[in-house]
């Protein structure tokens, strides 16, 4: 295959930046400190499992949730006026112009055992709960940050749905269940496994929102390598180990889908 | 209520954002007719057909289905299938599945069952062998016959059908025509048919139903509704036609382009003004001095089966389609015979009334 020339600045971009990285990574994940070759990284890794299968499981619940919000909603966006339609999506993106530290500081303020849930429950002799500190409030800021990245890619595949389609559908003897289940789900499906992807992809690697609201107690894969690197625990080729076996988990979940969007036709996206 | 009626629209109006696209139409659709609407552009044909289909519900009036009232029925639970403008097949689905997914929906049909009714439309649109063909790697003319199927495997009492052929080029759509005409024939069934063309409305149709700005115009049979037009908008939308003023002296007797002939018309008031209708192909040519009118021939242009002359006599333009070729410039003579003068009474004039796009 022939390389345009106007392509390799793009192409520089890449090996300096993403293949030459990649590949220290990969060295240093199978090297000890002197630099010799030493598979002791991936053994040592295999001891941080629970950390491991706690950050996939907290990212599942995540996706799941977020993707039964986002349904319902991007389908009514998508049957909206189209003046409605950009007001609607603008406040989707509202809160995303916001720096997202802050906005997982403000849920910590929110959430605290003197915060100002627990201080409304307290007016009524209620509580105080203990919100901070568990998955549960790691799973609501992953749903609440990652949300606008399900709702956007499912609303841009609804928008094309053709209406005439959903009318063919009633036409044929479905109710709206049916016209749901036999024409708007198959051909949202591209629209769902990229927006699983993008909710999946940053929510199992995530290291802020656990250490910001999960507390100690809630550590995850993400947190793991930021300590390798950053951290006390300092030791990079541990670290590089834990990116590696990170990247092999996104890259068999996003095969996963893949595949399930393989079964559906993938014409409705050229829609 | 005719004995054989189905459908009957009683008295019904539909606006959008306060236009009126349906202005009180009337109108009964017997059983196993083919019936065609008929107009331009935004006349409201197509909102007639989606309140019959039950896509619009009318701001005012009744729809009767077999004698029921069908008001707020919604589409799913009426015995009437679509063919849409664009076909709107489901692009996830092959063909099979496409004409397949009326029977899986509505009924517990065992699957060779479901697959016996497939073949059987297959073979009806002469689509063999298309089963597992995907919808969006099929011909316009390929998606239309797996729309037709798909909306008649459900065995409708009616199929209404919005503009199918629009998007089909000239040939294919005559090929569509006899094919549609068939169908209909042989299933025995009642087909309701919208388009703006109206050759392919004479060609077709049981009955065409003239329709502009809301109203319903004329209701005929095709050789009704050409030869006998109501008024110069049916007849210039009807074919071609000669639009020209006249005077109807008496009864019989009609004056136009500065000429009294007798006609085959009467019960118009005295000395009324009237639009008078003659259709190009009823001029006879001959000498100049041996017509009723001499004209002088200004354009000529051929038309395949014809030649279309424009001649001028004094400040007016007459069309005329005749087999025989004169140059421009040639004095001619005009004539036409009394059956082929139409006189119509002037329409009322224009309102408000705008001809939009439809939606």
């Amino acid at each position: 295959m022939k390389v345009k020339a106007t392509a390799s600045p793009y192409l520089l971009w890449m090996a300096l930046f993403i293949i030459i990285p990649l590949g220290l990574v990969a060295y240093f994940s199978v090297t000890d400190r002197l630099g010799n070759f030493s598979l002791e990284n991936y053994r040592a890794s295999l001891a941080y499992s629970p950390v491991i299968f706690n950050s996939i499981w907290l990212a599942i619940i995540a996706t799941v949730i977020c993707l039964i919000l986002a349904y319902p909603l991007a389908y009514n966006f998508s049957r909206k006026s189209a003046n409605h339609q950009r007001t609607l999506i603008l406040l989707i993106m509202l809160p995303m112009w916001m720096n997202f530290l802050l906005r997982t500081y403000a849920w910590m303020t929110l959430l605290e055992n003197n915060g100002l849930i627990n201080r409304f429950f307290g007016l009524f002799g209620l509580g105080p709960f203990e919100m901070i500190n568990t998955s549960g409030a790691v799973v609501l800021g992953m749903v609440y940050n990652y949300l606008p990245f399900m709702i956007l890619p499912l609303y841009s595949v609804m928008t094309k749905i053709d209406h005439s389609l959903i009318e063919a559908a009633q036409d044929l003897g479905c109710n709206s269940i049916q016209v749901l289940k036999n024409v708007i789900i198959p051909l949202s499906m591209p629209g769902v496994t990229t927006g699983v992807t993008m909710v999946f992809v940053p929510a199992v690697s995530t290291f802020v929102i656990s250490r910001m609201l999960g507390g100690g107690s809630n550590m995850l894969i993400g947190d793991l390598i930021e300590m390798q690197f950053l951290g006390n625990a300092y030791n990079p080729n541990l670290g590089s180990a834990l990116s590696m076996v990170l990247m092999v988990i996104i890259l068999i979940c996003m095969a996963l889908t893949n595949m399930f969007e393989g079964v559906e036709e993938k014409e409705g996206m050229l829609l | 209520m005719h004995k054989n009626t189905l459908i009957s629209l009683k008295n019904i109006s539909v606006e959008f954002d306060g236009e009126k696209i349906l202005n009180g139409i009337n109108l009964d659709i017997n059983d196993k007719e083919f019936v065609t609407l008929l107009g331009p552009s935004g006349c409201g044909k197509t909102t007639t057909l989606r309140i019959i289909g039950g896509f619009i519900d009318p701001d005012q009036g009744d729809v009767f289905f077999d004698g029921v009232r069908l008001n707020g029925v919604p589409p799913y639970k009426r015995h009437i299938n679509t063919v849409f403008q664009r076909y709107a097949l489901f692009p996830h689905l092959n063909v099979y599945e496409n004409i397949e997914f009326g029977l899986k929906i509505n009924k517990k049909l065992p699957e060779s069952e479901r697959k016996a009714l497939v073949k059987e439309m297959l073979a009806l649109v002469n689509l063999k062998g298309f089963e597992l063909r995907k919808v969006t790697q099929l011909s316009g003319g390929q998606q239309q016959r797996v729309a037709i199927a798909r909306a008649l495997v459900n065995h409708p009492r009616v199929l209404l059908l919005d503009e199918p052929l629009g998007a089909l080029d000239l040939k294919l759509r005559k090929e569509m025509q006899i094919e549609l005409k068939r169908i209909q024939q042989r299933l025995n069934i009642t087909f309701i048919y919208v388009t703006h063309d109206q050759e392919e409305a004479l060609t077709m149709s049981d009955r065409v139903i003239v329709m502009k700005d809301g109203n319903i115009l004329q209701i005929g049979s095709p050789t009704d509704i050409y030869n006998e037009p109501v008024n110069a908008f049916v007849a210039d939308f009807i074919g071609e036609s000669n639009i020209l003023d006249g005077i109807m002296h008496e009864d019989y007797l009609v004056e136009f382009a500065g000429k009294k002939l007798e006609c085959v018309d009467f019960g118009f008031a005295k000395k009324e003004a009237v639009d008078v209708v003659i259709r190009p192909e009823d001029w006879k040519i001959s000498a100049s001095e041996q017509g009723q009118f001499s004209a002088i021939v200004d354009s000529i242009i051929f038309k395949g089966v014809h030649w279309e002359i424009i001649a001028k006599h004094d400040d007016l333009s007459f069309m005329i389609h005749t087999t025989q070729k004169y140059e421009v410039g040639t004095s001619i003579g005009m004539s036409v015979v009394p059956e082929d003068i139409h006189i119509m009474h002037k329409m009322p004039p224009e309102g408000d009334s705008k001809q939009e796009e439809e939606a």
